[in-house]
């Protein structure tokens, strides 16, 4: 089954790969009459250690419900989100579950599901392929509790491996390479493509030799051949593109707790250039509680044992993370989609939330999650069944959120449909 | 709390097979005998089963998801397999039938133990059949590093050419398994990327590089915050050294030399001469208060910093400590010589410095208010002044660096040997194709660690041609050549059997176990010549192996595999609790006494219930403190008897004792689980899927264990509770980094006391590792399963028990010796 599908995507991608659209830049965009529907986007914001349950859960529902503590950072943009109440995987494992937040599935579980465990935001990258200099940008790090948020995984169950500041964003977003370097990076290309014809080779030849148990394992190879051949050619289209001005100065690195307004600029800007569709943001690692004038750690806090000392820090971390979530939101309505009057925030659905349901007692259950954006119908709480036998899976709502991007698919991991109640504006 | 229920694959399987079992069994039951029963099997083991088991594992009841009374006669499948080995185990232990149900005599539990034992190795006997699992694996990060410093004899102790790649997934801590080790587009990707950075490296310059010599006499900012000072104070005459780096918010914990912020030109060996002091060793402020132990000599410490990386004066993520000086307390020269890769830059740290400098600024002014001038005012730019100009704080002076180098390269370097071929002169003229064809066909060999096939090489050739009809220079194209080697399947994948005979296949695995890095020419010479074949040969290369430097690989990746011993550090303790982990580099200390434990119990081959209890360990002074222990002579490990009957063996040392807690509170839930899993080798099953999960709640009086015993009251919980917490609760007078604690504070005393399954009963830690020893044997097969599924790189199954029993069968004579085990362990590779 897996192989079929893996089959099917390598003829995806050769059919998609070879015609690059050139970027809807908004000058070049401004020559063009009108566009068609403004190309959909997706962000994908999680955390380590969640949301305080008792700040989160507004306690009204529907449309008249009163903003949480941790929600009224959002006040401004209530009538552009949604939160949903009692959505999750149905998965354990405390901090070895958060990375299941975009999956459904956990990692070592992934091999068993027809997607092998590929998160939500890799599925839409999928979808765009070559349309975009970068089929979608992962910001994040290695560091963490148990290795963080890792939010974002390919097919094969492996993590796409972030970019791990502003500073490299900036760098793949904005900086052109100059003429002796795009000559050394276009014969790099040259040469890693016949590198990729002589170890395919090997590859096919060593298979002849390989029991049908290795073979398999080594079909992984091969398929890793054909990807990085597809991302060949699309690093020689986007080549003769020039990246886009930046309209900023280069960023420092100072830890993710001060890099986080940088990072959901350039996120932005990455949208606003149609550098990608795609974004991820795991906020995990070198989140510092120290940034913000508190002396005790993150994960200390995350511990709280109700002690109200310790919930109002932990509050006051989670408090800023809303806070630069609604800034972002803040920033995607002030930028006009090109030739049009909408705003980005309507054609970019921005997802917030964790794998962590509730830190203290280490369970998955009852996740926090919002959605804005994305030219769906906000501006309520949906509550859905807390009772084990009528829960509605999380995934459900990746099933909505991947058919608004463009695809056309009923499912994702362990979803049993889309998200009901969740209806386009 | 969380690990445990990251699932080991074998509980899994046993869940599965439990379904699995039910289902098939259904069809016998109606007919128990269909099966015939010509030895009495059913005779002896069923109406056993019926008297003191089924009231529990029956129709009724499902107590641990069993159900013997639907159990197959005969051992007809794996499933099956598991439930008789288990029921002989449960047996063997003593831990079923529970103590307060009916007990079987002496004689009868005996005769049932044989009964199934029989059966089982009848089953065994029956099939020997081929391994189904996979066995092609391609090699994890540490692997590959490793391998690329041997192939090509580089000095990785800065180059990391996997530091890009994907984090390795790792299944019950095992980084080696085939089946968890997948290949991506992005790591293939990075494999490319790679591939061009350790040959361009191997390259290196293509002229003898002329030695240099750079002096810094003056100019000596550090970081802008302590800038302001220095300028006042000295005018930058001298660095000055304050914090560890193990600080929070640095103030003068790296002396960078902004002047050379550039770094070395190209890789090698460089002198570093200057001149340090040692200043305000001997202090006027109370040595607790500033943490620091004034009997102590400061010791400097040099690491390479990269500014492309980020700011010098601010930690890296690469900056492996480079060497460490003991610095007399009068001005001095001083003279090291320190591998640097080109771009990188030595940096000055002080390891036995303050803690917090910015913090420890006015905290300094404010406790010793007397000595300071009145009317002082406020804020950390006053105070930081002050402090600094008027204060008497330990700290080390440098100034007068000269450095030069590269020195002692031989030419051509032994990199561009091993690149080109060990007769490589190092003249760049072209080689006809003949010529590049051997040379490049050599390289492949040592690459895959096996000859070359010729048509491997013809599609290394086809890279070389391309390159040179694009016009590449000879070189340049024979570089990219090598490259094609890197990302091919044949380095990347560990073969079982290549077209070249198994024998390769064996040096191989027998490398990447003890090495965790390819074979070497003596190694491969005897798979040539067959004589690998021989089991007394391969005894023999274990221990030259095992002598060789390169096995301390072995007990990096074998305690990250066994303890999870890497994850340590992955959740950091709090810093407000536990600042002396950061303050002596205590996680570090702690990883290295474990370390240095284990290498001994390999070179001196001393029985493995070491772990269990031992009469001696490894620390430095730091360590010994944290311990309670008197500190040693001098700044580096020292073996030392543990006289502390509470620190003997692994559950005494902090690695262990920290990594089994979060960082900020213990879990007698997770250490307990952690015992179950890598010291007895029994993982517990998961909760079922509907329990309530715990919800710390520290406001009241409660302590954990008034918690468990509530989690415990339920029936369902208690099945695998009474199992887990008593183990756990045997740790609980250590705190979340190992340190001795009597009370949770506040009054809430710790009671470490517990009784296991079978109703024997302990005080505390020392107690319960005499209970540990009386069990070694269980440890024994726990470990020894561990050694196996390392060497081979997969998780162990049912119809591995076999060989395990027959390696214990072989080492028992001489009480399990850990080197002997190991030498077993590769015999069966």
């Amino acid at each position: 089954m897996t192989k079929t599908l893996h089959a099917s995507r390598r003829q995806f991608l050769r059919a998609s790969g070879v015609a690059i659209a050139l970027p809807t830049l908004e000058s070049a965009a401004s020559a063009n009459d009108k566009p068609a529907q403004p190309p959909v986007r997706m962000v994908c914001v999680g955390n380590e250690f969640g949301m305080y349950p008792q700040s989160f859960w507004p306690s009204e529902t529907g449309r008249d419900y009163k903003l949480s503590h941790l929600l009224e950072p959002l006040e401004k943009h209530r009538q552009d989100f949604t939160v949903f109440s009692h959505l999750d995987h149905g998965l354990k494992g405390g901090h070895f579950a958060v990375h299941t937040f975009l999956t459904g599935v956990k990692a070592q579980d992934a091999k068993a599901m027809p997607e092998g465990g590929i998160s939500m935001d890799q599925r839409a990258a999928e979808f765009v392929g070559s349309q975009t200099r970068f089929p979608s940008l992962t910001i994040g790090s290695e560091s963490g509790l148990h290795g963080g948020c890792r939010m974002s995984w390919t097919r094969t169950g492996t993590r796409v491996p972030p970019i791990s500041g502003p500073r490299e964003l900036f760098r793949r977003l904005f900086v052109n390479e100059n003429e002796v370097a795009k000559l050394a990076a276009s014969d790099r290309l040259d040469l890693q493509g016949s590198i990729l014809d002589a170890v395919l080779g090997d590859a096919k030849s060593l298979s002849k030799r390989l029991n049908p148990n290795d073979n398999q394992k080594l079909d992984e190879y091969l398929s890793s051949v054909r990807d990085v051949e597809v991302k060949l050619s699309l690093d020689r289209q986007w080549q003769k593109v020039p990246k886009p001005d930046a309209t900023i100065d280069e960023p420092r690195d100072e830890g993710l707790t001060k890099d986080l307004p940088k990072i959901y600029d350039l996120v932005a800007l990455a949208l606003q250039t149609d550098s990608t569709r795609v974004a991820t943001l795991e906020v995990g690692g070198s989140f510092a509680a120290s940034d913000l004038g508190i002396r005790k750690g993150y994960h200390g806090l995350s511990h709280h044992g109700h002690v109200k000392e310790s919930v109002k820090l932990l509050v006051q971390i989670e408090r800023y993370q809303v806070e630069q979530f609604a800034r972002f939101l803040e920033k995607l309505s002030a930028i006009k989609q090109p030739g049009s009057d909408h705003s980005l925030l309507e054609s970019t659905m921005a997802l917030f939330g964790s794998g962590m349901g509730n830190a203290n007692s280490h369970t998955n259950h009852d996740l926090p999650v919002i959605l804005a954006g994305g030219g769906f119908q906000h501006g309520r709480h949906l509550s859905y069944p807390a009772k084990s036998n009528q829960r509605v899976p999380l995934c459900n709502l990746y099933v909505s959120m991947l058919q608004r991007f463009g695809l056309e698919t009923d499912f994702f991991a362990n979803s049993t449909g889309t998200l009901r109640d969740l209806e386009l504006a | 709390m969380s690990s445990w229920f990251h699932l080991p694959s074998v509980s899994r399987v046993m869940l599965i097979a439990m379904t699995a079992l039910l289902i098939v069994t259904t069809a016998f039951a109606d007919s128990p005998n269909a099966n015939g029963d010509s030895d009495g099997f059913a005779n002896v083991v069923r109406p056993f089963l019926a008297t003191y088991c089924q009231d529990c594992h029956g129709p009724e009841d499902q107590s641990g998801d069993r159900r013997f009374d639907q159990l197959a006669i005969e051992i007809d499948s794996d499933n099956t397999l598991i439930d008789y080995q288990d029921i002989v185990d449960q047996l063997n232990l003593g831990e079923m039938p529970p103590e307060d149900v009916d007990q079987p005599s002496d004689e009868v539990r005996q005769k049932v133990i044989d009964a199934i034992t029989e059966r089982i190795a009848a089953y065994h006997e029956s099939n020997r059949s081929v391994s189904d699992q996979p066995i092609l694996r391609r090699l994890n990060a540490r692997e590959y590093r490793n391998t690329i410093a041997d192939l090509f004899q580089l000095d990785v102790t800065i180059f990391d050419p996997t530091q890009k790649f994907p984090r390795d997934q790792t299944i019950e801590h095992l980084d080696n398994v085939g089946e968890t080790l997948v290949i991506s587009g992005h790591l293939l990707a990075r494999y490319l990327d790679a591939a061009d950075q350790v040959v361009t490296k191997a390259m290196g310059s293509l002229e003898p590089p002329a030695v240099q010599t750079w002096t810094f006499k003056d100019g000596f900012r550090q970081q802008p915050e302590i800038d302001q000072v220095h300028r006042k104070t000295n005018r930058f005459a001298h660095m000055t050294l304050y914090d560890v780096i193990g600080a929070d918010k640095h103030e003068g914990a790296y002396g960078p030399i902004l002047d050379f912020a550039a770094g070395v030109p190209l890789d090698g060996i460089y002198e570093i001469r200057f001149q340090a002091t040692a200043v305000n060793r001997e202090h006027p402020y109370d040595p607790e208060f500033l943490g620091t132990d004034p009997s102590e000599p400061l010791r400097l410490g040099i690491r390479p910093g990269n500014r492309e990386v980020g700011n010098l004066h601010l930690p890296q993520p690469i900056e492996p400590l480079l060497a460490e000086i003991e610095l007399s307390d009068e001005p001095q020269e001083y003279s090291v010589r320190v591998h640097l890769d080109a771009g990188y830059t030595p940096r000055f740290t002080f390891r036995n410095g303050l803690m917090d400098a910015r913090n420890l600024w006015s905290r300094l002014i404010k406790t010793y208010r007397d000595q300071f001038p009145k009317n002082l005012k406020n804020g950390i730019v006053a105070a930081r002044y002050n402090a600094i100009a008027l204060g008497e704080l330990p700290q080390i002076h440098i100034d007068n660096i000269q450095i030069r180098g590269p020195l002692h390269q031989d030419w051509p370097t032994a990199s561009q040997r091993a690149l080109f071929g060990k007769d490589w002169d190092g003249t760049l003229t072209e080689r006809d194709e003949e010529e590049t064809r051997e040379r490049l066909s050599n390289l492949a060999a040592n690459a895959y660690r096996r000859p070359a096939t010729e048509q491997e090489v013809d599609r290394i050739m086809s890279v070389f041609r391309t390159r040179r009809a694009v016009g590449k220079e000879w070189h340049q194209a024979y570089a990219d050549a090598a490259k094609a080697i890197l990302c091919s399947p044949g380095f990347l994948y560990l073969e079982e059997a290549s077209s070249a005979g198994p024998d390769y296949g064996l040096a191989s695995k027998l490398a990447y176990f003890l090495w965790s890095s390819m074979p070497d020419k003596e190694l491969i010479r005897l798979a040539k010549s067959g004589e690998l074949q021989d089991p007394k040969m391969v005894r023999q290369q274990v221990v030259r192996m095992l002598n060789d430097p390169r096995s301390d690989a072995f007990v990096d990746g074998f305690l990250g595999s066994w303890l999870g011993l890497r994850d340590l550090g992955s959740s950091p303790p709090d810093r407000g609790d536990f600042q002396a982990f950061y303050h002596y580099n205590l996680d570090e200390a702690m990883r290295e006494e474990t370390t240095l434990f284990t290498r001994y119990l390999i070179d001196e081959n001393l029985p493995i219930t070491e772990f269990l209890d031992s009469s001696f360990t490894f620390v430095n002074r730091p360590l010994a403190r944290h311990y309670g222990m008197d500190p040693p002579e001098g700044y580096e490990f020292q073996r030392v008897s543990v006289s502390d009957p509470r620190r003997g063996g692994l559950l005494g040392q902090a690695s262990v004792l920290t990594l089994t807690a979060n960082g900020i509170d213990t879990s007698p839930i997770v250490r307990g689980v952690w015992l179950l899993e890598n010291l007895l080798g029994t993982p517990p099953t998961p909760p079922p899927p509907d329990v309530e999960p715990l919800d710390p709640d520290v406001r009241g009086a409660k302590t954990i264990r008034d918690q468990l015993e509530k989690h415990r009251s339920t029936a369902s919980c208690n099945e695998c509770h009474r199992k887990i917490d008593p183990l756990g609760f045997a740790l609980e007078n250590f705190d979340p980094i190992g340190g001795w604690r009597t009370s949770y504070g506040r009054g809430k005393p710790i009671d470490a006391s517990g009784e296991l399954r079978g109703g024997v009963a302990f005080n505390n830690v020392v107690d319960f590792k005499k209970v540990l020893l009386e069990r070694s044997d269980q440890f024994a097969r726990a470990l020894t399963g561990k050694l196996l599924a390392y060497a081979t790189g997969r998780p162990l199954g049912p119809r591995d028990r076999p060989v395990i029993d027959g390696i214990l069968e072989t080492t028992e004579l001489q009480q399990h010796r850990f080197a002997d085990l190991i030498t077993e362990v590769a015999l069966q590779l």
